[in-house]
Order: C-alpha cells, then structure tokens, then sequence
C-alpha cells in the first residue's frame, strides 16, 4: 500500500527516471492523518502558550489603540504634511504583499501541477487570510471618519444622493482588496472541508463531533461530490490566478496613477507583484520553519519543500533588485530632474538608512540561497526570512513616504516621525496575525491531509508504473 | 460512538439503505467497482479519503455541469459590474473627473475584472455544495461507525437498495467476490432528525440580538425627542477653532480675527494708487472726447446700465481712443475676461465683467468704443522713471526673452510662435498686434504698461514674469522700436555713422 520506501530525508536531490518523494519518513495514509490530526487533538505545546502569551496581549493593545484613534481622531498618528501617508497605508500595503503566497501556492502552483504545494498550502493559504485581515484593518481605520466608511460601497442613498467614483484606483483597491479577501476566504474553506470531516471523524467528544461535523457540511468523501470538488478547484485556481496578480497590481495603482515622482512608473504593476509574492514566501517561511520543528512535521514539510520557497525567495527577490535598479536607470533616462532628484533623495537624502535596510534585506540577503547549505540549513533560513520581512517592510515605507516627504515646493518639505501609536499599531497588526495563525494552528487542519494523500496515491502509482517497465 | 448503532427498539424494522464494501488500498476499490459496474448496477458510490484517479470512470460518473454555472455567474458579474459604473457614474450622478468622459470604460476595467472574478468564484463554490446536495448532516452511511475511517485510510464501495438489480444477497456477494476487507448492510439512521428546539431559540435570540442596533438606529431617526442630539465624537461636532466675528480669551483685544502682522501686504493692495505700479493716476481725469468724468463716476454708471435692463438712462458717456472700434478688436470681449481675472490687482478699474453685455446691449445705441471693455483711465503720457540707455537695455532683454517669441523681435507681429501658426495654417490662429500699428503708436506709454500687466486678448498678463521697472523698461523698449521702424529721414542725424546703424537693424530683426 501506499508507503514509500525511503527513510533517509534528503529529498532535494532529483534522481534521474525516480521521481522524488514529496513524503518521508515511509508514511501510510493513516499515519499522515495521525500526524496532522493530532496537533489539533493533543493540547499544545509549552511554546504556544509562550507565544500567545505574547501575541493575544498585543492584540488587546491593537483594539484599544483603534478605540483610542476613533476617539481621539488620525492626529494620534505621525501623518502630517506633507506625508499624508505615513505607517497606515505603510502598514497595509505590507500586509497585503504578504498575503499574496497564500493564493498563489493554492492557485498558480495548482495550475502548473507543482505536487510539492500540498503540503504547505493550506497554512499558506491561512496565513494569507490572516494577512489580508491585517492589511484590512489598516485603510478601514484611516479613512478619518470610520462611522462614514461605508459610503465606500456603492448603494442607493437617500442622504447622499451620490454614488461613489469608479474612476478613482482607490475605489478598485477596495473591490481589489474585498474580492481578494472573499475569494482567498472561500477557497481556503473549500479546500479545508474534506479535513474538517477528517476532524469530525477522528473526535472523541460529541461537541467536537458536532462543530466539525457543521463546519465539513456533511462531507462525506462520496465520490461524486469529489468529482465535483476537483472541477471546483481547478476553477477557483483559474479565477485566483489572475486574481492574485491583479491585487498588488490594483495597490500599485494607488501609487502609480497619481503623479508623483517617485510613484508615478508604469514598472510599480510587476515590481509590487513580484514583490508581493518575495513576501508572501518569506512569511510563509517564517510561519512554517518553527511550525515543522514545534509539530513535528518534517516528513510532510520535507527538505525538498523549503529548498524550493528558498529558490522562489531568490528569484523573485532578484526581480525585486532588477526593478530597484530599472526605477534608478529610468529616473537617469528620463532626465527628468523631479524624478531624478527624488531617487537621489531616496537613496542618499535624509532617508538613505531606510533605503539601504531595503535594499539589502530584500536584494543582497536573498542571494545567499545561491548556497545549498543556506536552502538546507533551517535556522540560517529562517534568519534570513526575518531579514526579507524587515527589508519588505521598509520597501512599502521607501515608496510610501519618501516620495511624500519631497513636495514639489521646497518649503513643504518635511521629514515623517512616527508616533508611539504607529509603533503600537505595527506591533498590534503582527499580535492579531499572530493570534489568529496560533487559532489556526491549535483548531483548524495544518496541512491539506486529504491532497497530500492524493499526491501519495499518484506517486505510488508512478512508482509502481515504473517498476513494470513503464507499460501502463 | 454508540449513538450510531441502529437501535432495535423500533416497532418499525429499520429500512436497509444498500450494501457497503470496506477496502484498505484504492486500487482494490477502483478493481471492485469495475466489477460492480460491468455487473450492471448503475445506483454505486464510492467513498474515499481522496480524490482516487480514475474512479469516475470505473463508477461511470458524468461530467458536470458545474463550469456553466460558474461561466453564467462570472458574465453576470462583468455585466453587473459595467452596469453598476455605468449607471452611477455617468447616468445617475454625472461628474466629471479628471477630465475623463463620464463613461470613462477603461477606468471601468479594474472593478469589471474584480467583480467577474468575485461572482464566478462564490457561484463555483455554491453550485459545486448545491449539486453534491450540501450541507446535508443525516447520511445513512454515517450510521457505521466503521464508515468513519472513509476520511481517513479507508475506501468504501456503495451499492444502493434503489438500484433497480438490486437484491441484498446478490449484491453481498458480488462485493464479498471483490476482495472487500468488510462487507454491510446500510440501515436507515433511526435517530431523531429533528433539531433539537433548544437551538431553534438560540438562533431565534441570536437573530433577536443582532437585530437591536439597527432597530435602534430606526427608531431615532422616526421619532421626536426633548433631548439634544447624543454626540459620540463631541470634538468634531463642536471644534475648538473659532468662527470669524466670535470672541476669543487668547488675545488681549479679545477678538479672534487678527489685524495684519505690520509689514505685511495683502494680494492686490500693493501701492493701489501708485501711478508707477498702475500706469495710469487713479486720481486724474480720463481726457476723452468731450467727457471729463471721473473714472470712478464712469463705472458706476456702466455698472449701472448693465444691471438695468432695457436701459432707460442714457448709456455712459462714450469713453475716449476713438481710433479704435470694434472691427479693429475682435478680442474686445476676451479682453474683457482676461482684465477681470486680474480685478485683484486693478482695484479701482471698471467693473470690467460687466463691459462686454453693455456692448451687447448698447451696440445699437451707438455707444462709444468704452462699452468694448476698453479700460478708461487717465493714462500716464510721460514715463514714471527715468528712460536711459540702461533702462532700454533691460527692456531689450525683456521683450526679446518674454514678448519676441510672439510679437517678433521688431514687432511686427511675426514672431516664431505667429510663423509656426501660419505656416500650419491654423484657422484661428490670430496674428499679434503689430506693435506698429498707428493705434499703438497713439497710446499712451501707461496704456501699453496697462497692456503688458493685464493681457491683451489672446496675450497672457506679465505682471508676474516682470517687476514693474522692467514692465516700463519694456514699454520704453516698445517706444524705441517704433521710433526706429517708423523713422523719418529728419531722425537721423547729420553725422551718423551709417554702417554701425545696419548693424543695429540686423540684429534687431
């Protein structure tokens, strides 16, 4: 049945004429159900609680910071002219890259059939969910008047009697941004149904029986309704695909159209994308490195997994570089002083720290995945994880601010100070994804076990054809 | 999980819902359910913790029809999200942005695209639960406990009691015949399918609860209260800043509007009645053709007769510069707008926005040239400063830098500017004013220093791209020009040196 015979972990070399396990560990499909199961089943670890000690605090101290602005008013922040854009939108744009991996492991990765994706999607796929209800937040609270914020939506007002303007990109940021967050929402739950009657089926306690069992919806592994499961899936995949890259394009657009030097390039489009999923990997990275190790699931989240987020890491940190440097070669050819002046600014005006933490967190620290020791060795990875999330941060903060911080008139020229509620924000969003992943991790399945087993099955039979000599 | 088990007690026996084959590999189940289905039955099903290759075949499952729902929703979407924009930018709420046209479909695109993607995927997932017939929490596979393994590692074949081969032995043994690791018989769910009435009332009250807020909200907003409004954010309801005319504790004087800090000169009030920054003396008298009123009299009374219509007064006395009509100045209104743009700097001219409609009205009447809008003022004759050779420097600089571009460098009107224009044969292309004409050479040096503050027509004002000494350094300029052009054998002297003087002409041209 379907176990694979191969103990030895080292799965990120390819054998030729073998095709190389996405499993360790000789796994049965009982076994891979166990293992996932159990984290939600057994109480959790030491660690956890030392986490959400930490994280649930922070957001308590998110909540009240926002009750603190809504009364108080977006003085409390440091967005003062002529950076009228300061940590808020630095903050969403963020967390919005960030969750970018999510969609594209379930959807893009699908599409090109990339079997290794079933092992990591369903917590990259949480993680974007989380992310996206991080960047969310932002834009809802920066609005000045939240009690007016739903005039953002188009409906019939009798008070008004306005309509909102669908000429404006950041009225298609809010449709971008909404439809991101249902569409990844239900693909997310979607995919998690066949776990969840897992869960149901594996509970010990009537309630437990009975939450997962309304939650799966009835499933009941027919194989008609996984006929139609599959054609779901595959369909979502084709709507998410170009969905994912219309989302970050849609944000740069925020950016793009308006005239600023410094936002006003036709390269923001591909440059936030790509930028977007560099991000959205390093999190994922981050997320699922301490979650193999703390759950033990090395043989799910095999080697070969994390060699692969690495070199994904690297290719599109180095686009991210390349359009860092086409921004300065065309600031350059352009000769156009307004935007020439404002990339020297950059780089080396009074924001040159910021730009150089960008430039080499996000472009020179990913380079060292050209190394196999660094795409094989855990902690080192996860080091530099950090450094892209820290540089990814700072990439939103550059392009946001600096380009604020010069107004065409010298005499409005400004220099941006946060204040201890920005910090105490940016704190607070990262408590509320933290949070909700530590919910996730002890409540909902870890990893899609139903399509890691369909992987098992396929690659077994692959390994089977191949032992007869290929006839099928 | 005792729960399960079909309980006995029941008058009624417990109807069988099929039979179900219990295998441990898919391989095993894909082999059986050939069998099953060669043998005829057609009501089978498979269970299965994944999604097994190749079972559709093996259970002779059609294909769905499920990408026609998603396609119809995503065209719905498109259609919602075109007509949506579509009617509230450019039907229901009309605005222009940006200059774009009210239906502005590329701008359309970004929510079209969102929409068509939001609609097919919501549809995709709730036709693919409404086809499977989900959620659906009583299924007599269920009932056995052993059925729980079908999430986990086990596969199950199903063979339904409907099946119109159906007979329980044949079926058993079929399955039996199959290699099955277990074989059952599927009895109906006797447990009570009800919900229970205790979550009935919960939801009720849930509902209930949710429903407070906006029946709160509903009913302020339909009744009457002796109670002043609540304001939740009293500090943007009340503002701290202070209205023009209310007293204020901060200030000595008590009063919240504040004098200018000394020093200061507010937009339009420098020198109002300097004749030097003016080009005409505010205090003098317009010296037109029998009419010796005061200018301020003179637009009082145009002010007047355009507010009063028909006129009944006799229209304004005609203002001077007689050489100049309205046939000559087919700019005479834009003029008009052009030297109202600029009233901030001119405070004392005529109500020059209201010229143009006494022309209008009074053109039969046979009102003088002033009703073109034509500014009447008691012109400087004689320039404010002293012209040296060093003032008409400046001026050179000037006109050549600001005014040959148009006007050519020895103002004949054929600048650059005008030659490009003719030569693309532009229709509405006017020619500048020839700074040579007779009426130009007539007026006074205050006039054309009014000319160059204020615009002219189609010439944009240059109050802000010259000080005044250089506006009066130009106009000087202009003097020397028509001198030079309009010259008299008597203006050249006797001893001048002929060959330096073609020299000054090339250049000049």
């Amino acid at each position: 049945m379907a176990s694979i015979a191969v103990s030895e972990v080292d799965n990120t070399i390819d054998t030729p004429g073998r095709r190389t396990p996405l499993v360790t560990g000789d796994q049965t499909y009982a076994s891979v159900t166990h293992m996932v199961s159990r984290i939600s089943e057994e109480s959790q670890p030491l660690i956890w609680w030392l986490t959400f000690a930490v994280a649930f605090p922070s957001l308590l101290m998110f909540g009240c910071l926002i009750i603190y602005l809504f009364l108080t008013g977006v003085g409390v922040w440091g967005n003062m002219s002529p950076v009228f854009w300061g940590w808020p939108i630095v903050n969403f744009v963020f967390w919005v890259g960030i969750g970018h991996a999510g969609t594209l492991i379930s959807a893009i990765l699908y599409l090109f059939r990339q079997n290794w994706r079933t092992s990591i999607n369903r917590a990259a796929e949480a993680m974007t969910i989380f992310a996206v209800i991080c960047a969310g937040t932002f834009p809802g609270i920066h609005v000045g008047r939240v009690w007016f914020a739903y005039w953002l939506t188009p409906y019939p007002s009798l008070n008004l009697w306005m309509w909102p303007q669908f000429r404006s990109p950041l009225l298609w940021d809010v449709f971008a941004v909404g439809t991101y967050a249902s569409v990844s929402l239900i693909f997310w739950y979607m995919g998690m149904i066949p776990d969840l009657a897992t869960f149901r089926d594996r509970s010990k306690s009537r309630l437990r029986r009975m939450i997962y069992g309304i939650l799966c919806l009835g499933w009941s592994g027919s194989s008609r309704h996984w006929m139609r499961y599959e054609k779901a899936y595959s369909i979502l995949s084709a709507l998410a695909t170009p969905l994912v890259l219309s989302v970050h394009t849609v944000v740069s657009f925020d950016f793009a159209v308006s005239q600023l030097p410094g936002w006003h390039t036709t390269i923001f489009p591909p440059y936030f994308v790509a930028g977007a999923i560099f991000s959205g990997f390093g999190m994922v990275l981050t997320l699922l490195i301490p979650v193999r190790a703390i759950y033990n699931l090395k043989h799910l989240i095999t080697p070969r997994h994390l060699d692969n987020m690495c070199k994904i890491i690297l290719a599109t940190g180095s686009m991210v570089g390349l359009a860092y440097v086409t921004e300065f070669f065309m600031a350059w050819y352009s000769q156009n002083k307004y935007e020439y002046d404002t990339f020297v600014f950059r780089a080396f005006g009074p924001y040159w720290w910021a730009y150089w933490i960008m430039f080499t967190c996000n472009v020179i620290s990913p380079q060292v995945f050209w190394f196999k020791v660094f795409r094989r060795n855990t902690i080192l990875m996860w080091i530099v994880t950090i450094f892209v999330n820290i540089g990814m941060w700072f990439e939103r903060f550059v392009i946001t601010v600096t380009s604020l911080a010069r107004d065409f008139l010298p005499s409005s020229w400004g220099y941006f100070s946060p204040t201890w509620v920005d910090i105490g924000m940016l704190v607070g969003s990262f408590g509320l994804f933290t949070t909700l992943f530590l919910l996730f991790c002890k409540y909902l399945p870890v990893v899609a076990v139903s399509e890691v087993k369909g992987v098992m099955s396929q690659h077994a039979h692959a390994e089977h054809r191949h032992g007869h000599g290929g006839d099928h | 999980m005792s729960e399960h088990q079909p309980k006995q007690k029941k008058i009624r026996p417990p109807r069988s819902f099929g039979w179900m084959a219990e295998y441990e590999d898919e391989n095993q189940l894909l082999d059986a359910a050939r069998k099953v289905r060669d043998a005829g039955y057609s009501r089978i099903d498979a269970f299965t913790p994944f999604p097994v290759h190749g079972i559709d075949e093996a259970l002779n499952i059609r294909r769905t029809r499920l990408p026609w729902f998603s396609l119809v929703a995503g065209m719905t979407g498109t259609t919602v999200a075109l007509l949506l924009q579509w009617w509230t930018n450019a039907f229901d709420y009309p605005y222009i942005i940006s200059g774009k046209p009210y239906a502005s479909w590329p701008a359309f695109i970004p929510v079209t695209f969102e929409l068509t993607v939001l609609f097919a995927a919501f549809m995709t997932v709730f036709a693919m639960l409404g086809l499977n017939g989900l959620p659906k929490f009583n299924n007599p596979v269920f009932t056995d406990p052993k059925f729980d393994r079908a999430t986990d590692d086990r596969f199950f074949l199903w063979v339904d009691s409907r099946d119109q081969y159906f007979n329980a032995e044949k079926v058993r043994e079929l399955l039996e015949a199959t290699g099955a690791k277990a074989v059952e018989e599927v009895w109906e769910d006797d447990s009570p399918t009800e919900v229970p009435k205790s979550i009935y009332a919960g939801i009720a009250v849930l509902i209930l609860i949710t429903l407070i807020p906006g029946a709160i909200v509903l009913n302020m907003r339909n009744s009457r209260s002796p109670y002043p409004r609540w304001h939740i954010f009293f500090d943007m309801d009340f503002q701290p800043s202070r209205k023009a005319q209310q007293p204020t504790t901060i200030f000595a004087d008590g009063r919240v509007q504040r004098p200018p800090v000394p020093g200061t000169v507010a937009r339009g009030e420098l020198g109002p009645n300097d004749p030097f920054l003016l080009g005409y003396d505010p205090e003098g008298v317009a010296m037109g053709k029998g009419a010796a009123v005061n200018v301020q009299m003179v637009s009082y009374q145009q002010e007047n007769s355009a507010s009063q219509e028909p006129i009944e007064e006799p229209p304004a006395p005609p203002p001077p510069q007689p050489d100049t009509s309205a046939a000559d100045d087919p700019q005479a209104s834009a003029t008009a707008d052009a030297s109202s743009e600029q009233a901030g700097e001119a405070p004392s001219k005529p109500a020059g926005d209201q010229a143009p409609t006494t022309a209008e009205d009074e053109g039969d009447a046979g009102a003088g040239p002033a009703a073109e809008g034509e500014p009447n003022y008691a012109w400087l004759e004689r320039f404010p400063l002293p012209v040296d050779a060093e003032l008409i420097e400046v001026g050179r600089r000037e006109f050549e830098q600001n005014c040959a571009a148009c006007h050519g460098l020895a103002g004949y009107g054929d600048g650059l500017v005008s030659r490009r224009a003719t030569e693309l044969a532009q229709g509405y292309w006017l020619q500048p004013t020839s700074l040579h004409e007779q009426r130009i050479i007539d007026q006074p040096v205050g006039r054309i220093y009014y000319t160059i503050t204020h615009g002219k027509g189609k010439m944009a004002p240059y109050a802000d791209a010259l000080t005044p000494r250089e506006r009066w350094a130009v106009v000087a300029y202009v003097r020397v020009l028509q001198r030079s052009q309009n010259a008299r054998p008597e203006d050249v002297p006797a001893d001048a040196d002929l060959a330096s003087a073609r020299g000054d002409d090339t250049t000049n041209r």
